[in-house]
């Protein structure tokens, strides 16, 4: 019989749990998207990690082999990637539900393998470096200015900080808008796409700015990941993404974009604090475990409770 | 300019004639494309290569094939879209490695207990997770994520158990057949041999058998069929047996093909077995047969004009553009998009 | 061809500039059969007209291929002068020719107030631009179409479940929803199918009345598919009759109650067989 041994000043490093908030605070961005187009619109979007792929690269290449300044790029990008995201919608969107999931991941495997393999445009498997220097400069300044706090040795904390900021501007942008007369169309879309018809709204057109809007923001959540690494490569665009950003959002709950946080929150934690536990496993099996308890979260989740934690469960219809 | 102005409208309608013929026939269509194909890569490219290569496709194809069969067959009968599918084929592979390499079996043996093993685990899930849901009248995307979810379980629990060094079976990779020129490895004639089988023996029994028409009947139409008398809950156990085992028995094949197996192998196929599946038409056995077929050939006489490194991304490729142009596929109805 | 011999029709009301909606030869085939097979027909801007007929004769059908919901093979639908064969639904609704459906489409994941304020016309807020760079403007109209709504939900009695989720109506009120949400969009045309199926005559009468107020005051069509006889004979102007598809008769009331092939017709379905009489 094994003993459990949890190493409790693990618990206690900073630097550590600054990594993990990184990554919740990303994946959080990443799943508010997913957000609007489940949650709020209907559609099920599985291509989410293309979209980011897309804004990530751009940026990059437009830094690295075009001098574009960082802080262009990022705009730049960003629109790409809302562009991309129209481009797919057009023929795509008139598709039904389980069509238009296929047909999204197929398409962000298409991205993934692209840049797996046009290697002179984006570095292959190894990679893409060199774009962020405007970025850890700016970085360096700010934990300057931190040191003033007395905060100034965590060299992440400037990201953490970045990418919570970010997380909590589109959250309220996101909530505003969905609460809006715009949003409340989305939800009739949601529900039943005929009724909104009916009532004379364009739905295509509804659904592809939906579909822009969280390509956008998924590109978005790519620059903060791959800003957490310096460096650029397809691993970090698998389904695997598009999965985990999907746990998030059903660990939060349909509808909720509160929930789409406290979901990143409590996956991450999970994910991370089993480094702590000190199994008589080797790292490897540790990995795999991980990945188990994921997806046995997921077909619990949507067994016994679909709205997940902060969801209505009046609101869970999605029309196909 | 004048002469045969009275035959020109004849040419004309029969023209349109033609047109209209193939309009109703897109499997004819997509056969008069492949053999143009076919004959323009022979001229540009060289018969040998383009023969070999049309041999290769055949081989992949059959695995294509078989694996797409299980998962249009899921589909049509209950509209599920198991993104765990591909793990099946996996989880086939690793179970024949354990009885073949592991405890010593003949290869044969042992695939024969990969192909049960992947037909129990398939009504396993059935009866654990999709009838309770079908009976809770599940929404898509709980399905979706739950079969997302159970690849998750599945891939990594092999790698839990088995790590994720490359494993080989252990089989014949040195001799091969040579005839008129060309060469199949022994091993990969035996999967084609095998593969091919299979699959004709899968689509005699769903026409001519009575089990085969209660599975169209319930693909066609669920609740008509339910109330006709059809037992419905044997006939979807079936279909789970046919689905898994057939996968199964693909995930053994492809490995013998391709030589190593890592845990990844059935995820890596799963959208070439999607493109498979929408192109021939989802929910349509033969047009699985038909779209893996066609998969793999497209994707070795790629090899011929691109380098091999982008064969994967035909299936992709075709995946998108048949959803664009014609998503019900080959074989489907209209009515089914 | 369509056999639709018009029964003591006042032929000057129909002439072409009165004529808001007119069908011709409207084909629309489902498999191998022609749910509807050549209908031709006509409606008189201000009329309130009723369109009946037996169970399969293609009434809803007729609505679908009207309102963009289904495709037809052939024919030609005009609508206030213009074409509208083959146009999207939204686009037909915001021509003001809206519909209701026979099996409610109440959005019931929303409350009863959201499922009218969405049916408003003219809300800068719904589109995206507008509402990012013109707040104002969509906060001003959204206070302005609640006001509409409360007043619309109070005329069917439906103010106190303003804020409860469309979901927990029963399907009469369901229905009555459906109905003041259609008339929130401020339409020219309504076309209802089967409005009083499963409404209390209190508030059917209600209803009625407030159609014959709209038609008044407004201007307002009404075209409806309706089943109850006392109804069809006490509140329409005219009566179009369908029945395999096609026009079988066409005019008021008394007259059509009468006609041989109408009484045929529904003597054909054994559900109906006292209806006619």
């Amino acid at each position: 019989m094994s003993v459990l041994a949890v190493t409790f000043d693990a618990f206690t490093n900073v630097e550590f749990w600054i990594g993990v908030g990184v990554l919740a605070g990303a994946y959080a961005i990443f799943a508010l998207g997913l957000q609007l187009n489940v949650g709020y619109t209907g559609i099920v979007n599985f291509g989410q990690a293309g979209f980011m792929a897309i804004g990530a690269y751009a940026m990059g290449i437009l830094v690295v082999d075009h001098g574009v300044s960082f802080w262009l790029a990022l705009p730049l990008a960003t629109l790409i990637a809302m562009a991309a995201g129209v481009l797919i919608g057009l023929p795509a969107l008139r598709l039904r539900s389980d069509y238009f999931a296929i047909v999204t991941i197929a398409f962000a495997e298409m991205i993934r393998y692209t840049a797996q393999n046009a290697r002179e445009l984006t570095g292959g498997n190894q990679g893409l470096l060199g774009f962020d220097d405007d970025w850890v400069e700016f970085s360096i300044e700010v934990q300057d200015s931190l040191a003033s706090v007395g905060l100034g040795d965590q060299f992440l904390l400037p990201l953490l900080l970045a990418v919570w900021t970010t997380l909590l501007v589109l959250t309220v942008l996101l909530r505003r808008v969905t609460n809006s007369p715009w949003g409340r169309v989305l939800r009739a879309i949601r529900e039943d796409e005929d009724a909104a018809r009916a009532l004379g709204k364009n739905v295509f057109a509804y659904k592809l700015q939906s579909l822009a809007i969280a390509a956008g923001v998924g590109a978005i959540s790519g620059y903060f990941l791959v800003l957490n690494l310096a460096f650029i490569n397809p691993q970090q665009f698998e389904p695997l993404v598009t999965f985990l950003g999907y746990a998030v959002l059903v660990l939060g709950g349909l509808a909720s974009y509160v929930g789409v946080i406290i979901g990143a929150v409590i996956l991450w934690t999970l994910l991370e604090a089993t480094r702590f536990i000190d199994l008589p496993l080797s790292a490897e099996k540790v990995a795999s475990l991980r990945f188990i308890i994921v997806g046995l979260i997921l077909i619990l989740l949507m067994a016994f409770r679909p709205q997940g934690i902060l969801g209505k469960k009046e609101e869970m219809v999605l029309g196909d | 300019m004048d002469a045969g102005t009275s035959s020109r409208p004849a040419v004309d309608a029969s023209h349109r004639r033609a047109l209209r013929y193939l309009a109703q026939r897109p499997p004819l269509v997509v056969a008069l494309i492949m053999l143009v194909a076919l004959l323009a890569l022979v001229i540009t490219e060289g018969l040998q290569p383009t023969a070999q290569r049309t041999v290769n496709g055949f081989v992949s194809g059959s695995y294509f094939a078989l694996g797409a069969v299980g998962l249009t067959l899921v589909y049509g009968t209950l509209k599920l879209v198991n993104f765990a599918h591909g793990d099946f084929l996996t989880f086939g592979a690793y179970i024949a490695f354990l009885f073949s390499v592991s405890v010593g079996l003949p290869l044969i043996v042992a695939a024969a207990i990969a192909v049960a093993a992947t037909a129990l685990l398939g009504v396993g899930t059935e009866r654990v997770m999709w009838r309770p849901m079908r009976e809770r009248k599940a929404g898509l995307l709980q399905l979706l994520l739950m079969t997302i979810g159970l690849a998750f379980v599945l891939r990594n629990s092999i790698q839990f158990v088995a790590g994720t060094q490359p494993r080989t079976l252990d089989v014949d990779v040195e001799s091969s057949v040579a005839f008129l020129g060309l060469r199949i490895g022994r091993t990969e004639l035996i999967v084609v041999a095998i593969g091919f089988a299979v699959l004709v023996g899968i689509a005699m029994m769903l026409r001519s058998t009575s089990l085969g028409k209660q599975m169209r009947a319930l693909s066609d139409d669920f609740d008509l069929a339910s109330v006709t008398g059809i037992d419905t809950d044997r006939i979807v156990t079936v279909t789970w047996i046919f689905a898994a085992g057939s996968a199964g028995l693909a995930g053994v094949l492809y490995t013998s093909a391709i030589g190593t197996l890592t845990p990844n192998i059935g995820f890596f196929l799963l959208l070439s077995l999607f493109a498979a599946v929408i192109l021939g038409g989802i929910g349509n056995a033969y047009g699985a047969l038909a779209g893996g077929l066609i998969i793999g050939l497209a994707q070795e006489w790629s090899t011929l004009l691109v380098d091999a490194r982008w064969k994967v991304a035909v299936g992709f490729i075709v995946l998108i553009l048949v959803l664009i142009v014609r998503p019900q596929g080959l074989f489907g109805r209209e009515r089914t998009v | 061809m369509t056999d639709t011999s018009p029964t003591t029709a006042d032929p000057t009301a129909r002439a072409a500039g009165d004529r808001l909606l007119d069908v011709r030869d409207v084909v629309k085939r489902f498999g191998g059969i022609n749910a509807v097979d050549g209908a031709t027909l006509d409606v008189v801007r201000g009329s309130i007209t009723a369109l009946i007929g037996p169970n399969g004769a293609g009434k809803t059908t007729l609505f679908n291929v009207l309102t963009g919901f289904y495709r037809p093979e052939s024919g030609a639908v005009v609508y206030d002068g213009k074409s509208i064969f083959r146009r999207q639904p939204h686009v037909i609704a915001r021509r003001g020719m809206v519909r209701t459906f026979q099996i409610t489409k109440a959005l019931g994941a929303m409350p009863v107030i959201d499922n009218m304020m969405l049916a408003a016309p003219h809300q800068p807020g719904e589109h995206l631009a507008t509402l990012l760079f013109r707040p104002l403007a969509s906060r001003q109209r959204e206070k302005e179409v609640r006001a509409r709504a409360l007043e619309l939900l109070d005329v069917f009695g439906l103010t106190a479940k303003a804020d409860d989720y469309a979901g927990t109506l029963s399907g009469g009120q369901r229905k009555l929803l459906e109905l003041a949400r259609a008339l929130m969009v401020e339409p020219r045309f309504v076309l209802l199918d089967e409005p009083m199926a499963g409404i209390n005559p209190t508030l059917g009468a209600r209803l009625l009345d407030h159609m014959a107020r709209l038609r008044e005051e407004d201007g307002v069509t009404f075209l409806f598919i309706e089943h109850d006889m006392e109804v069809v004979m006490g509140h329409s102007d005219r009566v179009i009759v369908m029945a395999q598809g096609r026009v079988i008769a066409d005019g008021a009331p008394d007259v059509v109650r009468n006609d041989p092939r109408v009484i045929d017709a529904y003597l054909g379905d054994p559900d109906r067989r006292g209806a006619a009489s």
